[in-house]
């Protein structure tokens, strides 16, 4: 997309979800939260597709998703993982100044969004060294093996144009998580992939397969089956489950909008299912979404099998990266979260760094009411 | 006989010092730099021959060829190397101080092959690169040999070196975490225990201690510094003396003594206090300054005593009031000097 003219000012209006899926398809990849069909499947937030018009062209996209403020008709409006545009092109006031002006016209008391801009990456090695090292007690604390200047200074012009970064706990706000993790998949093949994991992800995998565990995908029917496992899982690992109608709701919005927008894997042994994951993909960008595994059984290492399986389709549909999502920033061996990074971990990716989720106040008063509401909430 | 402003030096005295410090500092990198901290910078260079160490530090590029000719062995340069400085000695024996990795990519293209020890920003903030910029520095890299990694440790609390444990802790495992091919980690301000403890948890590192001031002025008792009288008035109250002409205070002796301006006495740097108190004391001497006079650093007959106008070039007058017993014209006062500031006609090693 070069263009020889100079460039004009950037105009915002709202698009069709035709028009945003459209112009998604053009681009290598953008977040699943960014997609019309996420609107559909937030159903308590409005969703509104917009564009960055170059002249008649579009240039930049993004959904929007208005939280209206109990008993006002003033919303946040909260672009997840977004908005799609030039980050790192220069000069974000030609493209936010337009974006306020838009959201302001909604109703908008503030913005909040997360740009999709990585500004730090650690390898696994790096980390598993960090987490062996008491000193080391954060990723922060560790020096990152790829650091993004450019990525860096968007941090520097946001917070001149006014913007704030919402503070994090240790990685993760109330928002998207600010570290994530994932495994490169561009120019690698199925071997490289599985030499790059731990001798135990590999061990694991191997086992699985011997024990004859079978990985699936299944149907809009199979969710139910889905369910139960996850609620099983969310018992153990006390959490609260979403209900089985929020994944049929995501299953028919998101295969609505591309057929294997969505897709579910079941891992079963001798009949019986053990695991079950879900896998989202948007162009060459796959994550994996929902995971959930029995009690019983877990010698036959379904939820590696599993993961293998996402890895390698991920692989075949052409993605080029594998994503894990959110990881606590902790490393700290006494912590409860660092089990999680290590198994992670052990798919031999790397812990990115993106730059959080911002605010901009558009009315002070209700800005400050709602984040200490926020707050209070908890 | 000499009559300058000079120091004379317990060189057995002193000399003990220094085996004992460097013996009980292994790694030890002596730094040279400014006026040699009172003693000179070729002295230094010398002494660490003499002690058998490897390299030596020296603050600024103005101050290597010196050094070079001074000391047989590496020499390396405490101000990060910058594309605009113009005295850069490169030599196989110098090793440059790199802080920012736009300097690394333009020294790699102009002296493939350089020795460097990249730096860490600490606490400080004065300089150095950001943990999280070293992949990009090991990147940058080229052909320049990497021989150490530095931090530059801030005073600790008291103002003294201590209290930097955990930031050196931190910078240690940082390095060991990192992309950085090295395993000698160069620290500045840190006490013996401190540097005993970091050996003890990061026993893969060579911790070098580069030092200064503890090193040359450690034991001060092997110092002295003479100051001479060199004349002797009696004053009235209300006689003009001087270049200003200004009245005297009260009826006394004025002297005449060696050590002016060009030798540091005078300098008013400001001072490293912290506290109410000190501050304060400073406030009520400010309060004298205002009356005209300013307190000298020679102390005469057990007091240290105010300057009769301010210091010349290479003499001081200094006004001793009638109730004071006044030295003869020849004998030697005390002088409380910044070691860092002064520069002695001689320094006399006996």
């Amino acid at each position: 997309m070069t263009s020889a003219s100079l460039p004009g000012p950037l105009r915002v209006r709202p698009i069709s979800d035709a028009e945003h899926l459209d112009f998604i398809r053009r681009r290598p990849s953008v977040s699943f939260l960014q997609t019309p069909a996420w609107a559909v499947v937030k159903s308590e937030w409005r969703g509104e597709s917009i564009g960055w018009f170059d002249g008649d062209r579009v240039v930049g996209a993004a959904l929007v998703l208005y939280r209206q403020l109990p008993r006002l008709k003033r919303y946040l409006a909260y672009l997840p993982e977004g908005p799609d545009i030039d980050w790192l092109g220069g000069d974000l006031a030609r493209w936010l100044d337009p974006l306020r002006a838009h959201l302001k016209e909604q109703g908008a008391f503030g913005i909040r969004m997360g740009p999709p801009v990585v500004t730090r990456r650690w390898h696994a090695g790096t980390i598993k060294q960090a987490i062996a090292d008491p000193v080391l007690g954060t990723l922060s604390d560790v020096p990152a093996d790829v650091s993004d200047a450019a990525a860096l200074a968007v941090a520097t012009e946001l917070t001149a144009l006014g913007w704030k970064e919402l503070p994090t706990e240790g990685g993760f706000s109330a928002g998207q998580p600010k570290f994530n993790f994932q495994v490169p998949l561009a120019g690698r093949t199925e071997e490289d992939v599985l030499a790059g994991m731990n001798q135990l992800w590999r061990r694991n995998i191997k086992k699985a397969a011997k024990a004859g565990v079978e990985v699936t995908t299944g149907s809009r029917d199979d969710l139910a089956e889905f369910h139960r496992v996850y609620a099983e899982t969310a018992e153990r690992d006390h959490f609260t489950p979403r209900p089985l109608s929020y994944f049929e709701r995501m299953w028919d919005a998101l295969t609505t909008e591309e057929p294997d927008r969505l897709v579910l894997y079941l891992a079963r042994h001798e009949g019986d299912l053990v695991a079950a994951t879900t896998m989202v993909r948007v162009g060459e960008h796959a994550w994996y979404s929902y995971g959930a595994s029995t009690t019983a059984k877990r010698d036959v290492r379904g939820s590696n099998a599993i993961q293998w399986q996402m890895m390698r389709d991920a692989l075949a549909a052409g993605a080029t990266t594998y994503d894990m999502r959110g990881i606590t920033e902790t490393l700290d061996p006494a912590d409860s979260h660092v089990g999680l990074i290590q198994f992670k971990v052990g798919t031999g990716g790397e812990a990115v760094e993106y730059l959080g989720e911002w605010d901009l106040p558009i009315s002070r008063p209700l800005h400050l009411g709602f984040t200490t509401y926020m707050k209070r909430r908890g | 006989m000499s009559a300058g402003f000079e120091l004379d030096v317990d060189t057995q005295r002193w000399r003990r010092h220094l085996d004992t410090m460097v013996e009980a500092t292994p790694g030890i990198v002596p730094v040279i730099k400014g006026n040699g901290y009172g003693l000179g910078r070729d002295l230094l260079a010398a002494e660490s021959t003499r002690l058998g160490l490897g390299s030596i530090a020296v603050g600024t590029y103005n101050e290597v060829p010196e050094a070079l000719a001074a000391f047989d062995g590496d020499v390396m340069v405490l101000t990060p190397w910058r594309p605009f400085f113009d005295h850069v000695v490169l030599d196989d024996r110098v090793i440059h101080t790199m802080g920012r990795v736009a300097d690394i990519e333009e020294l790699a293209a102009q002296a493939p092959g350089a020795r460097i020890i990249l730096e860490g920003e600490t606490s400080m903030a004065r300089h150095g690169l950001d943990r999280h910029e070293l992949a990009a520095a090991v990147a940058a890299l080229g052909d320049l040999r990497v021989e150490g990694f530095a931090i530059h440790l801030p005073l600790g609390p008291a103002g003294r070196a201590g209290g930097n444990f955990t930031e050196a802790q931190s910078w240690a495992a940082a390095l060991e975490a990192s992309q950085v091919d090295t395993t000698t980690l160069y620290v500045s301000h840190l006490t013996p225990a401190e540097l005993a403890a970091l050996r003890t948890h990061r026993p893969h590192l060579d911790v070098r201690p580069r030092i200064g001031t503890s090193l040359w002025l450690g034991d001060l008792g092997a110092l002295s510094v003479r100051a001479t009288v060199l004349d002797a008035h009696l004053v009235a109250r209300g006689e003009h003396i001087g270049y200003r002409q200004r009245p005297m205070p009260r009826d006394g002796t004025l002297l005449i003594i060696s050590g002016g301006t060009s030798h540091g006495v005078g300098l008013e740097a400001p001072k490293a206090s912290s506290g109410a108190v000190q501050r304060g004391k400073l406030l009520a001497k400010g309060g004298l300054e205002a009356a005209g006079l300013s307190l000298s650093p020679f102390t005469v007959d057990g007091k240290q005593r105010w300057f009769a106008e301010p210091p010349h070039m290479q003499a001081s007058m200094i006004f001793l009031p009638a109730s004071a017993t006044a030295p003869a014209v020849g004998d030697r006062v005390d002088v409380a000097v910044r070691f860092t500031t002064a520069t002695f006609d001689a320094v006399n090693l006996r």
